[in-house]
């Protein structure tokens, strides 16, 4: 069994683990990404696709190319990376149990970097009824198959939801020359990104039906075709409007949830708004030296965004375990932070952070996403009446994750006693 | 041909149950299942829970051998090493009209020979289970009741069965029987013939599909039908007791069942259908299940749900909802072995020892064998090992260090030795159900494609003919354009 030790030791080798410990090895820190996959990059490598980079890098690149640009950098640094090695463990007190073909190894971290990522939404989570043949897949998988694998899902396919991931596939699909017949999506708006919208369904003519979904999965050994049918504004099916379309595969782009199981074990309080853990504005978690970035934390809407947030929680976990371990050599006693709750208002699905540190030391930026499409709307930042921050109107899409950037003055009269900071989505009428 | 003295038709928990009893003896015995594995079709669809057997009316078939096989669990599981659990039930009621009814089921309970029954008061039950609901007020509380996963009881049966000399034969759907002049019976599957001297039809939903085979019209079936679902293992609160509401006639309602692994299933519906092919999830059904355990638990959070299931319970039409276990009168030597509804799972190591005493009674010599193994090795089961353990392992075997399903935390080591397996795993369900890669809360959205690879590499197939379970599941369908390889 293999012992290690270092200042942090990162979860996850996507696009956030490799942002992070390079940051916190800019930092000074020692550094180790556990890596579950033979490679670095996480999801970025089957997303073949352009569109990534375009902030960041002031480019437009593919998934793997923007995962290149990282993946040199760390083979670069003196970064440790253990590929082919799954964390099955992590405790409270920073001690991790992972394993690899080599056997059991046990890392001992000043900090931890969460980075792991999400998983998709399956259909048991949405209940659709009818067989459970084959042809049922996330659209995650089916890329796997498509870009890595070389292998074809299916023929015919139908695709439900509207996530981005399932409008990328509906392109890369009929590229491939498979006939997607069209995607189908319970809100009455789409979930993913308008311009994917545009460059994946309108450009190929694949129709897309909102407010419709799938009602029934008929077939048995394999998919042989679906129900769809709308719903009304409760969201209870239309019974006329039912209709039976013959395929062989249905995909599912219904979501994703952060993946942070392991999270739990290491006692981190999750927020329930987005299945990821509560932190400050310094990324962390409320378990002392463990911070989270990227998917885990929060779904994102662009790579770049992972990125930057990522290198958040790099920094701050380098600076914690050097400033740690400083304090133990000279007997320092560690200090207790006063903080105020951050809590979605009016129209606003979540915020990251969820709690501030008080009083506040340097900028924050404040992430949030809307819960509807508002055509004209202005984020207002509260606490209890006296508003301290307001947008300007613009539309606001559930899709698109929305910054706002607060300075330390604006922030400064805040005190422990104060009710929770309220980020509102206020909508305007003209 | 291929002679043997008795032959199975049906693979389920009661098939396997009964190759394992007979394998005890001197016979030469065959186990004929349709499926492309065994434990696939009313097995599969089971809440798992072995009912103690308070349920049956006194006097009935069922009341005898519910309790009997019931009792067997515990012994079975050590020998065997199958996963069992001791969760308990709780029958609850919430009126006066239920108590009556609790105590009523208590007569039953001690009339048919369940231990430790007992009515209990709503702070004995929140003692237990914080979670239940303000308007439970008493429960008949059986103690003893445990919890199995019933495809992995039927994988055990079949392979000590097969250890000690029963031939498990998959993929063989039996399609003609005919009565010899010589007395014996001649079985025809697509692709193979067997003659036998004695017939046990376990074949669940189908045992009258397979009678009508031999000319035997005694009895019809219909499936009755359940929809279930499984909740995540990391849900809070979980349920440490198996919760039934007081039941109705044709059901004993729906429950919340912890299992074997960690997770709770609420169970189930019961909707008499024609079709005994339809194990399909019917949205009316999944509500009804949500709404019944939010009856026990109102807190319960369904979005922790990670997959739905179905079962068809075979049930013998005019048979005062009981078993039918008896030789045929008209055709000699055929022992039916159907209706095995609810409680089938409990029954199944009683009912193998009945089927086993009607063979005797039909003229089978049942001699014992001097060299019967009673125990049967499981694979390896990572997590179930220390760390010293898995290091060790893994320095002899890295495949053990290669992690395949992330949510269950199974290595390509165990998946390996499922496809070579005593009953070799061949399909991606049925490597779930030996190694649980593919139960957990991703549904193996990450770990599907390397099950197929593994399968593919193992069994030197195409990755495109790799199937999910039954013939023609297949789960790819080619090479992308200019992806040939």
């Amino acid at each position: 069994m293999k012992q290690l030790d270092y200042d942090v030791v990162v979860i996850g080798g996507g696009p956030a683990g490799m942002a992070a410990a390079l940051k916190a090895n800019e930092k000074g820190a020692t550094v180790a990404i556990i890596e579950r996959n033979d490679e670095l990059g996480g999801i970025l490598n089957q997303c073949i696709h352009s569109g990534f980079g375009l902030s960041y890098f002031k480019q437009e690149l593919t998934g793997p190319e923007y995962a290149e640009l990282f993946i040199n950098r760390v083979k670069d640094s003196d970064i440790d990376v253990y590929l082919n090695t799954m964390v099955i463990d992590l405790a409270p007190d920073h001690r991790i149990t992972a394993v690899n073909q080599d056997g059991m190894l046990v890392l001992a971290a000043g900090a931890i970097v969460l980075a792991m990522g999400c998983r998709e939404r399956t259909r048991g989570a949405i209940k659709i009824p009818g067989s459970r043949p084959a042809g049922v897949l996330t659209a995650g998988l089916a890329q796997r198959y498509v870009n890595i694998e070389n292998r074809k899902p299916g023929e015919r396919i139908v695709i439900l939801g509207s996530g981005d991931i399932g409008l990328i596939m509906a392109r890369r699909l009929t590229l491939e020359g498979m006939q997607v017949l069209g995607v189908y999506e319970l809100m009455p708006y789409a979930n993913g990104l308008y311009r994917n919208i545009k460059n994946c369904l309108d450009d190929f003519d694949i129709p897309l039906h909102l407010s419709t979904t799938v009602t029934n999965i008929i077939g048995y050994p394999h998919l042989e075709a679906v129900e769809v049918a709308k719903v009304d504004e409760n969201f209870a099916v239309i019974d006329e409007t039912r209709e039976v379309i013959a395929c062989d595969t249905l995909l599912l782009s219904i979501g994703l949830i952060p993946e942070n199981e392991l999270s739990q074990n290491s006692g981190v309080s999750l927020n329930p708004r987005t299945n990821g853990p509560l932190v400050d504005e310094e990324l962390a978690t409320d378990q002392p030296g463990i911070f989270a970035c990227g998917n885990v934390l929060h779904v994102h809407d662009l790579v770049d965004n992972v990125t930057l947030e990522a290198e958040q929680a790099g920094t701050a976990a380098a600076v914690y375990a050097l400033e740690q371990k400083a304090a133990v050599s000279e007997n320092r006693p560690a200090e207790n932070k006063a903080t105020i709750t951050i809590s979605p208002g009016e129209n606003v699905g979540y915020t990251v952070p969820a709690k501030l540190t008080i009083p506040p030391q340097k900028p924050i930026r404040i992430l949030f996403r809307v819960r509807t499409p508002l055509d004209q709307a202005a984020v207002v930042i509260h606490t209890g009446t006296e508003i301290f921050y307001q947008g300007k109107v613009q539309a606001y899409k559930p899709s698109v994750m929305e910054a706002v950037a607060l300075h330390p003055e604006e922030l400064n009269r805040l005190n422990e006693s104060d009710e929770p900071i309220t980020v509102s989505v206020r909508e305007v009428k003209k | 041909m291929n002679y043997y003295d008795v032959i199975i038709i049906g693979g389920g928990i009661t098939g396997t149950a009964i190759a394992h009893e007979l394998s005890k003896y001197k016979l030469t015995v065959a186990l004929l299942e349709r499926g492309s594995d065994i434990g696939i079709g009313a097995t599969k669809g089971n809440g798992g829970v072995v009912h103690p057997g308070y349920d049956p009316t006194p006097g009935s078939l069922k009341a005898k051998i519910n309790v009997c096989g019931a009792n067997r669990y515990p012994q079975l599981a050590r020998d065997l090493n199958f996963g069992i659990i001791n969760p308990g039930i709780f029958v609850i009621g919430f009126s006066d009209a239920d108590e009556a009814m609790l105590k009523h089921k208590l007569e039953f309970g001690i009339k048919n020979g369940v231990k430790d029954l007992a009515i209990i008061d709503a702070g004995q039950m929140r003692n237990r289970e914080p979670q239940l609901a303000t308007t439970a007020r008493h429960a008949l509380y059986a103690p003893t009741a445990t919890v199995v996963d019933p495809f992995e009881v039927a994988i055990a049966f079949a392979e000590n069965a097969k250890a000690n000399g029963v031939e498990i034969l998959t993929s063989q759907p039996v399609t003609a029987i005919k009565k010899r002049t010589d007395g014996n019976f001649l079985l025809n599957t697509p692709d193979q013939q067997f003659t036998c001297t004695y017939i046990v039809n376990a074949a669940g939903n189908h045992a009258d599909d397979v009678a009508r085979l031999a000319g035997i019209a005694e009895y019809q079936m219909k499936p009755r039908h359940g929809d279930l679902l499984v909740l995540d293992k990391d849900m809070v609160n979980k349920p440490k007791t198996v919760m039934f509401p007081c039941p109705g006639p044709d059901t004993k309602g729906i429950a919340c069942i912890p299992t074997v692994h960690g997770n709770t299933i609420v169970g189930s519906t019961a909707t008499m259908l024609d079709d005994k092919e339809a194990v399909n999830n019917y949205a009316p059904g999944i509500q009804a299940l949500i709404d019944g355990v939010h009856k026990i638990l109102p807190e319960l959070d369904a979005a922790k749900i990670i997959r739905t299931f179905a079962g068809l319970r075979p049930v013998v039409l005019d048979n005062n909802n009981d078993f039918y276990i008896a030789e045929s009168p008209t055709v000699k030597g055929f022992i039916h072995a159907a209706g095995i509804q609810s409680p089938g799972v409990a029954s199944a190591p009683a009912i193998a020892e009945l089927v086993r005493d009607l063979l005797d009674n039909a003229g089978l010599e049942m001699v014992p064998k001097a060299d019967y193994n009673p125990y049967r090795e499981k694979l390896t089961v990572f997590t179930e090992l220390s760390l010293a353990e898995q290091d060790a392992l893994i320095n002899e075997h890295p495949a053990y260090g290669r992690i395949v399903c992330r949510c269950e935390t199974v290595t390509e080591g165990e998946i390996i030795a499922a496809i070579h397996g005593a009953i070799p795993a061949h399909t991606l369900d049925a490597i779930k159900r030996r190694t649980r890669a593919g139960m957990g809360r991703c549904q193996g959205g990450f770990c599907q494609y390397k099950v197929i690879a593994i399968l593919a590499r193992e069994l030197g197939l195409s990755a495109d003919a790799i199937c999910l379970e039954d013939a023609g599941s297949q789960l790819l369908c080619g090479a992308v354009k200019g992806g040939a390889k």
